[in-house]
């Protein structure tokens, strides 16, 4: 082949100036932020499916036992319910003005937006601590270890058992973007992004986003009815 | 790219043909330039060993539990020890080697090369998705070797929530193949979507790539249900609390829901790579242009779609309503007009087609019959009413094994043979080719045909003993397993044969006009020198200046 | 059969293409969608506390829904971002509500005797009156 043809494509010539985060089997770094944010909103299509299963739960307990259930969302603390919501929204916003200012250049102000994103997060963990305290100590307990007063009747601890185990994976998901987001935070301060590459801060914000909409319908589901 | 020579197997015989001096294989030496590795070649070939390794254990499982059926009262083994042999040959066959088999094999090995692509689009995550598999594998592995456990592959509560045996990690490892497999899948999507050759428009991808991609959308969003819902399992086994018992209020039924809302789909991730690979070989063993392109390529998209709003109808007896029992009954026939139309279409591409009587055909003669008879069976249970008489009776344990070994595994061999020159520079001996498929498919037949007639009959599936009048059935269906495994034997032997002393193959052995086998073989572990330009469509035979022989639709 | 290479652009173009143009737009949209989400849950909270039977569970999915669009829309940019994307997304909620209906189906048809004790049962012919405990 002639070697006209031998260079054609960018990746295939040594030492061309490409871009140094483009990976050698893609030929472009548009296509590659495709392929990144494609598999990316994948792996949030695996989250929501993930989280169906305990939705289901919810949804099949709720009717079967539907005033245990009334009951038993009284029983949780609406006030800290509320202010978790409006911590996780907020930090959902800080995110996305996170992401804004980076590819505006502006790590500085990313940064700081990151900051307040894991104080949201940590602000969340903490106060869903406090909960779960509070309940340790009623005996609002799941399956076997249920002896709470307050609610009987017939799936009051089914109620409690989905309760932990949603808002417990919930919390897990938490865990994992704060960690998730302090990485890039990491990198935001060591001055690895620019306009022209930001995508692991989208990335993570993707992420958390996601966190926050699982919770957006645990809440009025757990809390509210 | 032009061939040497016309490769045709009708073609005079061709002059010896030469190894690559340097390829993917020999390209870096060391276990750790294996162990460490990006090309998805070699992950493919790591996949390709591990897999047939679980092949071994869920067939010694399975040959076990012949043996014991040859007489109704113990044979081998006890009561406990048979429960556990079906739940582990259950267990390794699907998870350890239905479900990662062919995307994990040839979906790794094929896909970039068929789309002229360098490599997958996250070739780290693919490394991860073997670890994964292999982390899993030998979890479940551990639990076996504990003791394993008796609740069927199927773990229903509320038993297994309460069993004795070694459930846990048994769960946790089908918990992490779970991962493997979503990763696997989200790479493929990406790739198909993000990495085609310039000139490779949707609609001239190969087939094969199409049933991956459906394949991949089943495992990106089926897989995360089991995923949580084994966990839920394990919870409530170890830590008391759960949503299954029912002295708690909860619902068993709510547990068949959430495994079969995977399960079902599931099998049609093991099916559809199947199929595209009857595609390929279909086609280039016809020498002919493939009949209803877009029918087969949309209808594994139906199929993926469809089979995730059918799982009902592994509920029939189980309290379900009969609302649903009718609706999901409806669903499930519907999926029988996708897998027609490609029935359809693989027969119209035989009809005046210019055969070539090789042993990836052959399989694919027994994968036609054995897909159409399985298939039909799988309508027949699908209607209620007469599934209430066939549930939990081996008529079923016939009908999914008619697909799941009649059609997928011969799918599977035929892929093994068609790609082994591909994969590894060198021809198998083709008269023991023919030998061993010989053998497996007569073995098939004389192994599930009196399943179907014994589960007819009453016998029910999963019991340790069965009442005297089914003995000779049940003997039938052993020998017949063993010509079975006697075909298997032969397979071996003759590949790994091969692998050291095998004729050398050439780029293109079989003349077939797949984009795969415009690269060396065994291809360099680059792929291509340059990246190709696609000016043909997909497994096009079409000469230039040539009449409508091979036309497309 | 030529082996030709199609020449695209060999240099690296450090624009973000058409499909994923996150428009330049100024920071005040997503303070906007903030205080709407945060109105959105004051409403939420509000009504879900007030006693309206059966609509209570319609209106609290209602405004979940209302909020987790935006958030989806605008917070994760879907509403320009490639179709791929968007389908991904799609698929996958379809899939959940799939599950949902497909077992809540049959839930709501199912045989008393089928039930838990306590569970609602409806249209049963066998059972002449539900008799909830």
């Amino acid at each position: 082949m002639s070697s006209s043809e031998a260079h054609a494509i960018a990746g295939d010539q040594p030492h061309a100036a490409h871009d140094p985060h483009l990976a050698h089997h893609f030929d472009t770094i548009e296509k590659q932020d495709h392929a990144v944010r494609l598999g990316m909103w994948l792996f949030l299509g695996t989250e929501v499916l993930l989280f169906a299963g305990l939705f289901l739960g919810y949804t099949v307990y709720r009717h079967f036992y539907h005033q245990t259930f009334h009951e038993a969302s009284r029983t949780l603390d609406l006030a800290l319910g509320a202010l978790n919501t409006v911590v996780l929204i907020s930090s959902s916003f800080t995110v996305a003005m996170a992401f804004y200012f980076v590819k505006k250049g502006k790590n500085g102000a990313c940064a700081t937006m990151l900051v307040l994103t894991v104080l949201c997060a940590l602000t969340f963990l903490v106060v869903k601590t406090f909960e779960y305290r509070h309940k340790f100590l009623e005996g609002a307990l799941p399956g076997k270890f249920y002896h709470f007063e307050e609610v009987k009747g017939q799936g009051a601890n089914l109620f409690y058992t989905v309760y932990f185990l949603a808002t417990g994976l919930h919390a897990f998901h938490v865990i994992v973007g704060m960690s998730i987001l302090i990485w890039v935070l990491a990198r935001v301060l060591k001055g690895h992004f620019s306009p022209t590459y930001y995508i692991p801060v989208e990335l993570g914000g993707l992420y958390w986003h996601l966190v926050d909409l699982v919770w957006i319908f645990l809440f009025p589901l757990l809390y509210l009815i | 790219m032009s061939q040497p020579r016309d490769a045709s197997p009708h073609a005079s015989p061709p002059v010896a043909n030469v190894m690559p001096a340097v390829h993917y294989l020999n390209a870096d030496r060391g276990v750790w330039s294996w162990l460490t590795t990006i090309d998805h070649k070699r992950i493919g070939i790591m996949y390709f060993v591990s897999v047939l390794f679980a092949f071994l254990l869920g067939g010694i499982f399975a040959m076990l539990l012949r043996i014991e059926h040859l007489t109704p009262e113990p044979t081998i083994m006890g009561a406990n020890t048979y429960n556990r042999m079906f739940t582990l040959h259950g267990v390794v066959m699907i998870f350890m080697f239905m479900i990662p088999a062919i995307p994990g094999i040839f979906g790794n090995f094929l896909l970039p090369l068929m789309l002229g692509a360098k490599d997958v689009a996250f070739p780290k995550l693919n490394l991860l998705s073997l670890y994964l598999y292999w982390a899993g594998a030998t979890l479940a592995s551990v639990g076996m070797v504990m003791g394993g456990t008796d609740t069927g592959w199927t773990f229903y509560a509320p038993y297994s929530t309460s069993t004795p045996t070694t459930l846990f990690p048994v769960l946790l490892g089908v918990f992490i193949m779970g991962f493997s497999s979503i990763v696997t899948g989200l790479n493929f999507i990406v790739t198909i979507h993000t990495l085609r050759a310039p000139g490779m428009g949707w609609m001239r991808i190969p087939l094969f790539v199409w049933a991956i991609y459906a394949t991949s959308i089943i495992q990106v969003l089926a897989t995360p249900v089991i995923g949580l819902t084994v966990l839920l399992v394990g919870i409530e086994k170890v830590g008391g609390f759960g949503l299954f018992d029912a002295t708690r209020g909860g619902d068993p039924v709510l547990f068949q829901h959430m495994f079969w809302f995977y399960s079902h789909p599931a099998v049609y991730i093991m099916v559809l790579p199947a199929m595209g690979v009857m595609s390929e070989v279909i086609g280039a063993f016809s020498r002919k242009n493939i009949f209803g392109y877009k029918a087969i390529a949309y209808s594994s998209l139906g199929i993926a779609f469809v089979g995730f709003f059918a799982w009902g109808h592994h509920m029939f007896v189980s309290g379900q309503s009969v609302l649903d029992n009718g609706a999901f009954a409806a669903i499930s026939m519907l999926v029988g007009v996708f897998t027609a139309i490609k029935v359809f279409n693989w027969v119209a591409t035989l009809y005046r087609g210019s055969i070539a009587v090789k042993t990836p055909m052959l399989y694919a003669c027994g994968f036609l019959f054995f897909l159409v008879f399985g298939g039909m069976t799988g309508i027949a249970v699908a209607t209620v009413s007469l599934d209430v008489h066939w549930h939990d009776t081996y008529f079923v344990v016939a009908h999914f094994h008619f697909i799941m070994v009649g059609a997928v595994i011969m799918a599977f061999l035929a892929a093994m043979h068609y790609w082994f020159p591909k994969m590894f520079g060198r021809n198998y001996n083709e008269g023991w080719g023919m030998v061993a498929a010989s053998f497996i498919i007569l073995g098939f037949n004389a192994t599930f045909i009196p399943q179907f007639l014994v589960g007819n009959a009453g016998m029910p599936r999963r019991y340790f003993m069965y009442p005297e009048r089914f003995t000779s059935l049940n003997v039938a269906s052993t020998a017949g397993s063993s010509l079975l495994a006697f075909g298997f034997v032969i397979i071996v032997i003759y590949l790994i044969y091969a692998l050291v002393r095998g004729e050398v193959a050439g780029p293109n052995p079989w003349g077939s006009r797949g984009y795969e086998w415009n690269t060396p073989s065994p291809p360099p572990k680059h792929n291509f020198d340059v990246t190709p330009v696609i000016d043909r469509d997909a497994h096009s035979y079409q000469e230039p200046g040539e009449e409508v022989e091979h036309v497309v639709i | 059969m030529a082996n030709q290479p199609v020449v695209p652009s060999n240099a690296p173009s450090h624009a973000p293409s058409h499909a994923e143009e996150h428009a330049s737009h100024g920071p005040g949209r997503y303070f906007v969608i903030w205080f709407v989400l945060l109105g959105f849950t004051g409403l939420t909270v509000w009504t879900g506390r007030m006693d309206l039977g059966a609509a209570n569970i319609g209106i609290a999915l209602a405004i979940a829904t209302i909020k987790e669009t935006l958030v989806v829309l605008f917070f994760m940019h879907l509403s320009d971002s490639h179709g791929a994307n968007r389908l991904v997304f799609l698929v996958s909620v379809l899939f959940l509500v799939v599950l949902l209906v497909g077992v809540f189906g049959d839930l709501l048809s199912r045989a008393e005797i089928s039930l838990p004790s306590g569970a609602p049962a409806f249209d049963s012919p066998e059972s002449s009156a539900p008799a909830p405990r």
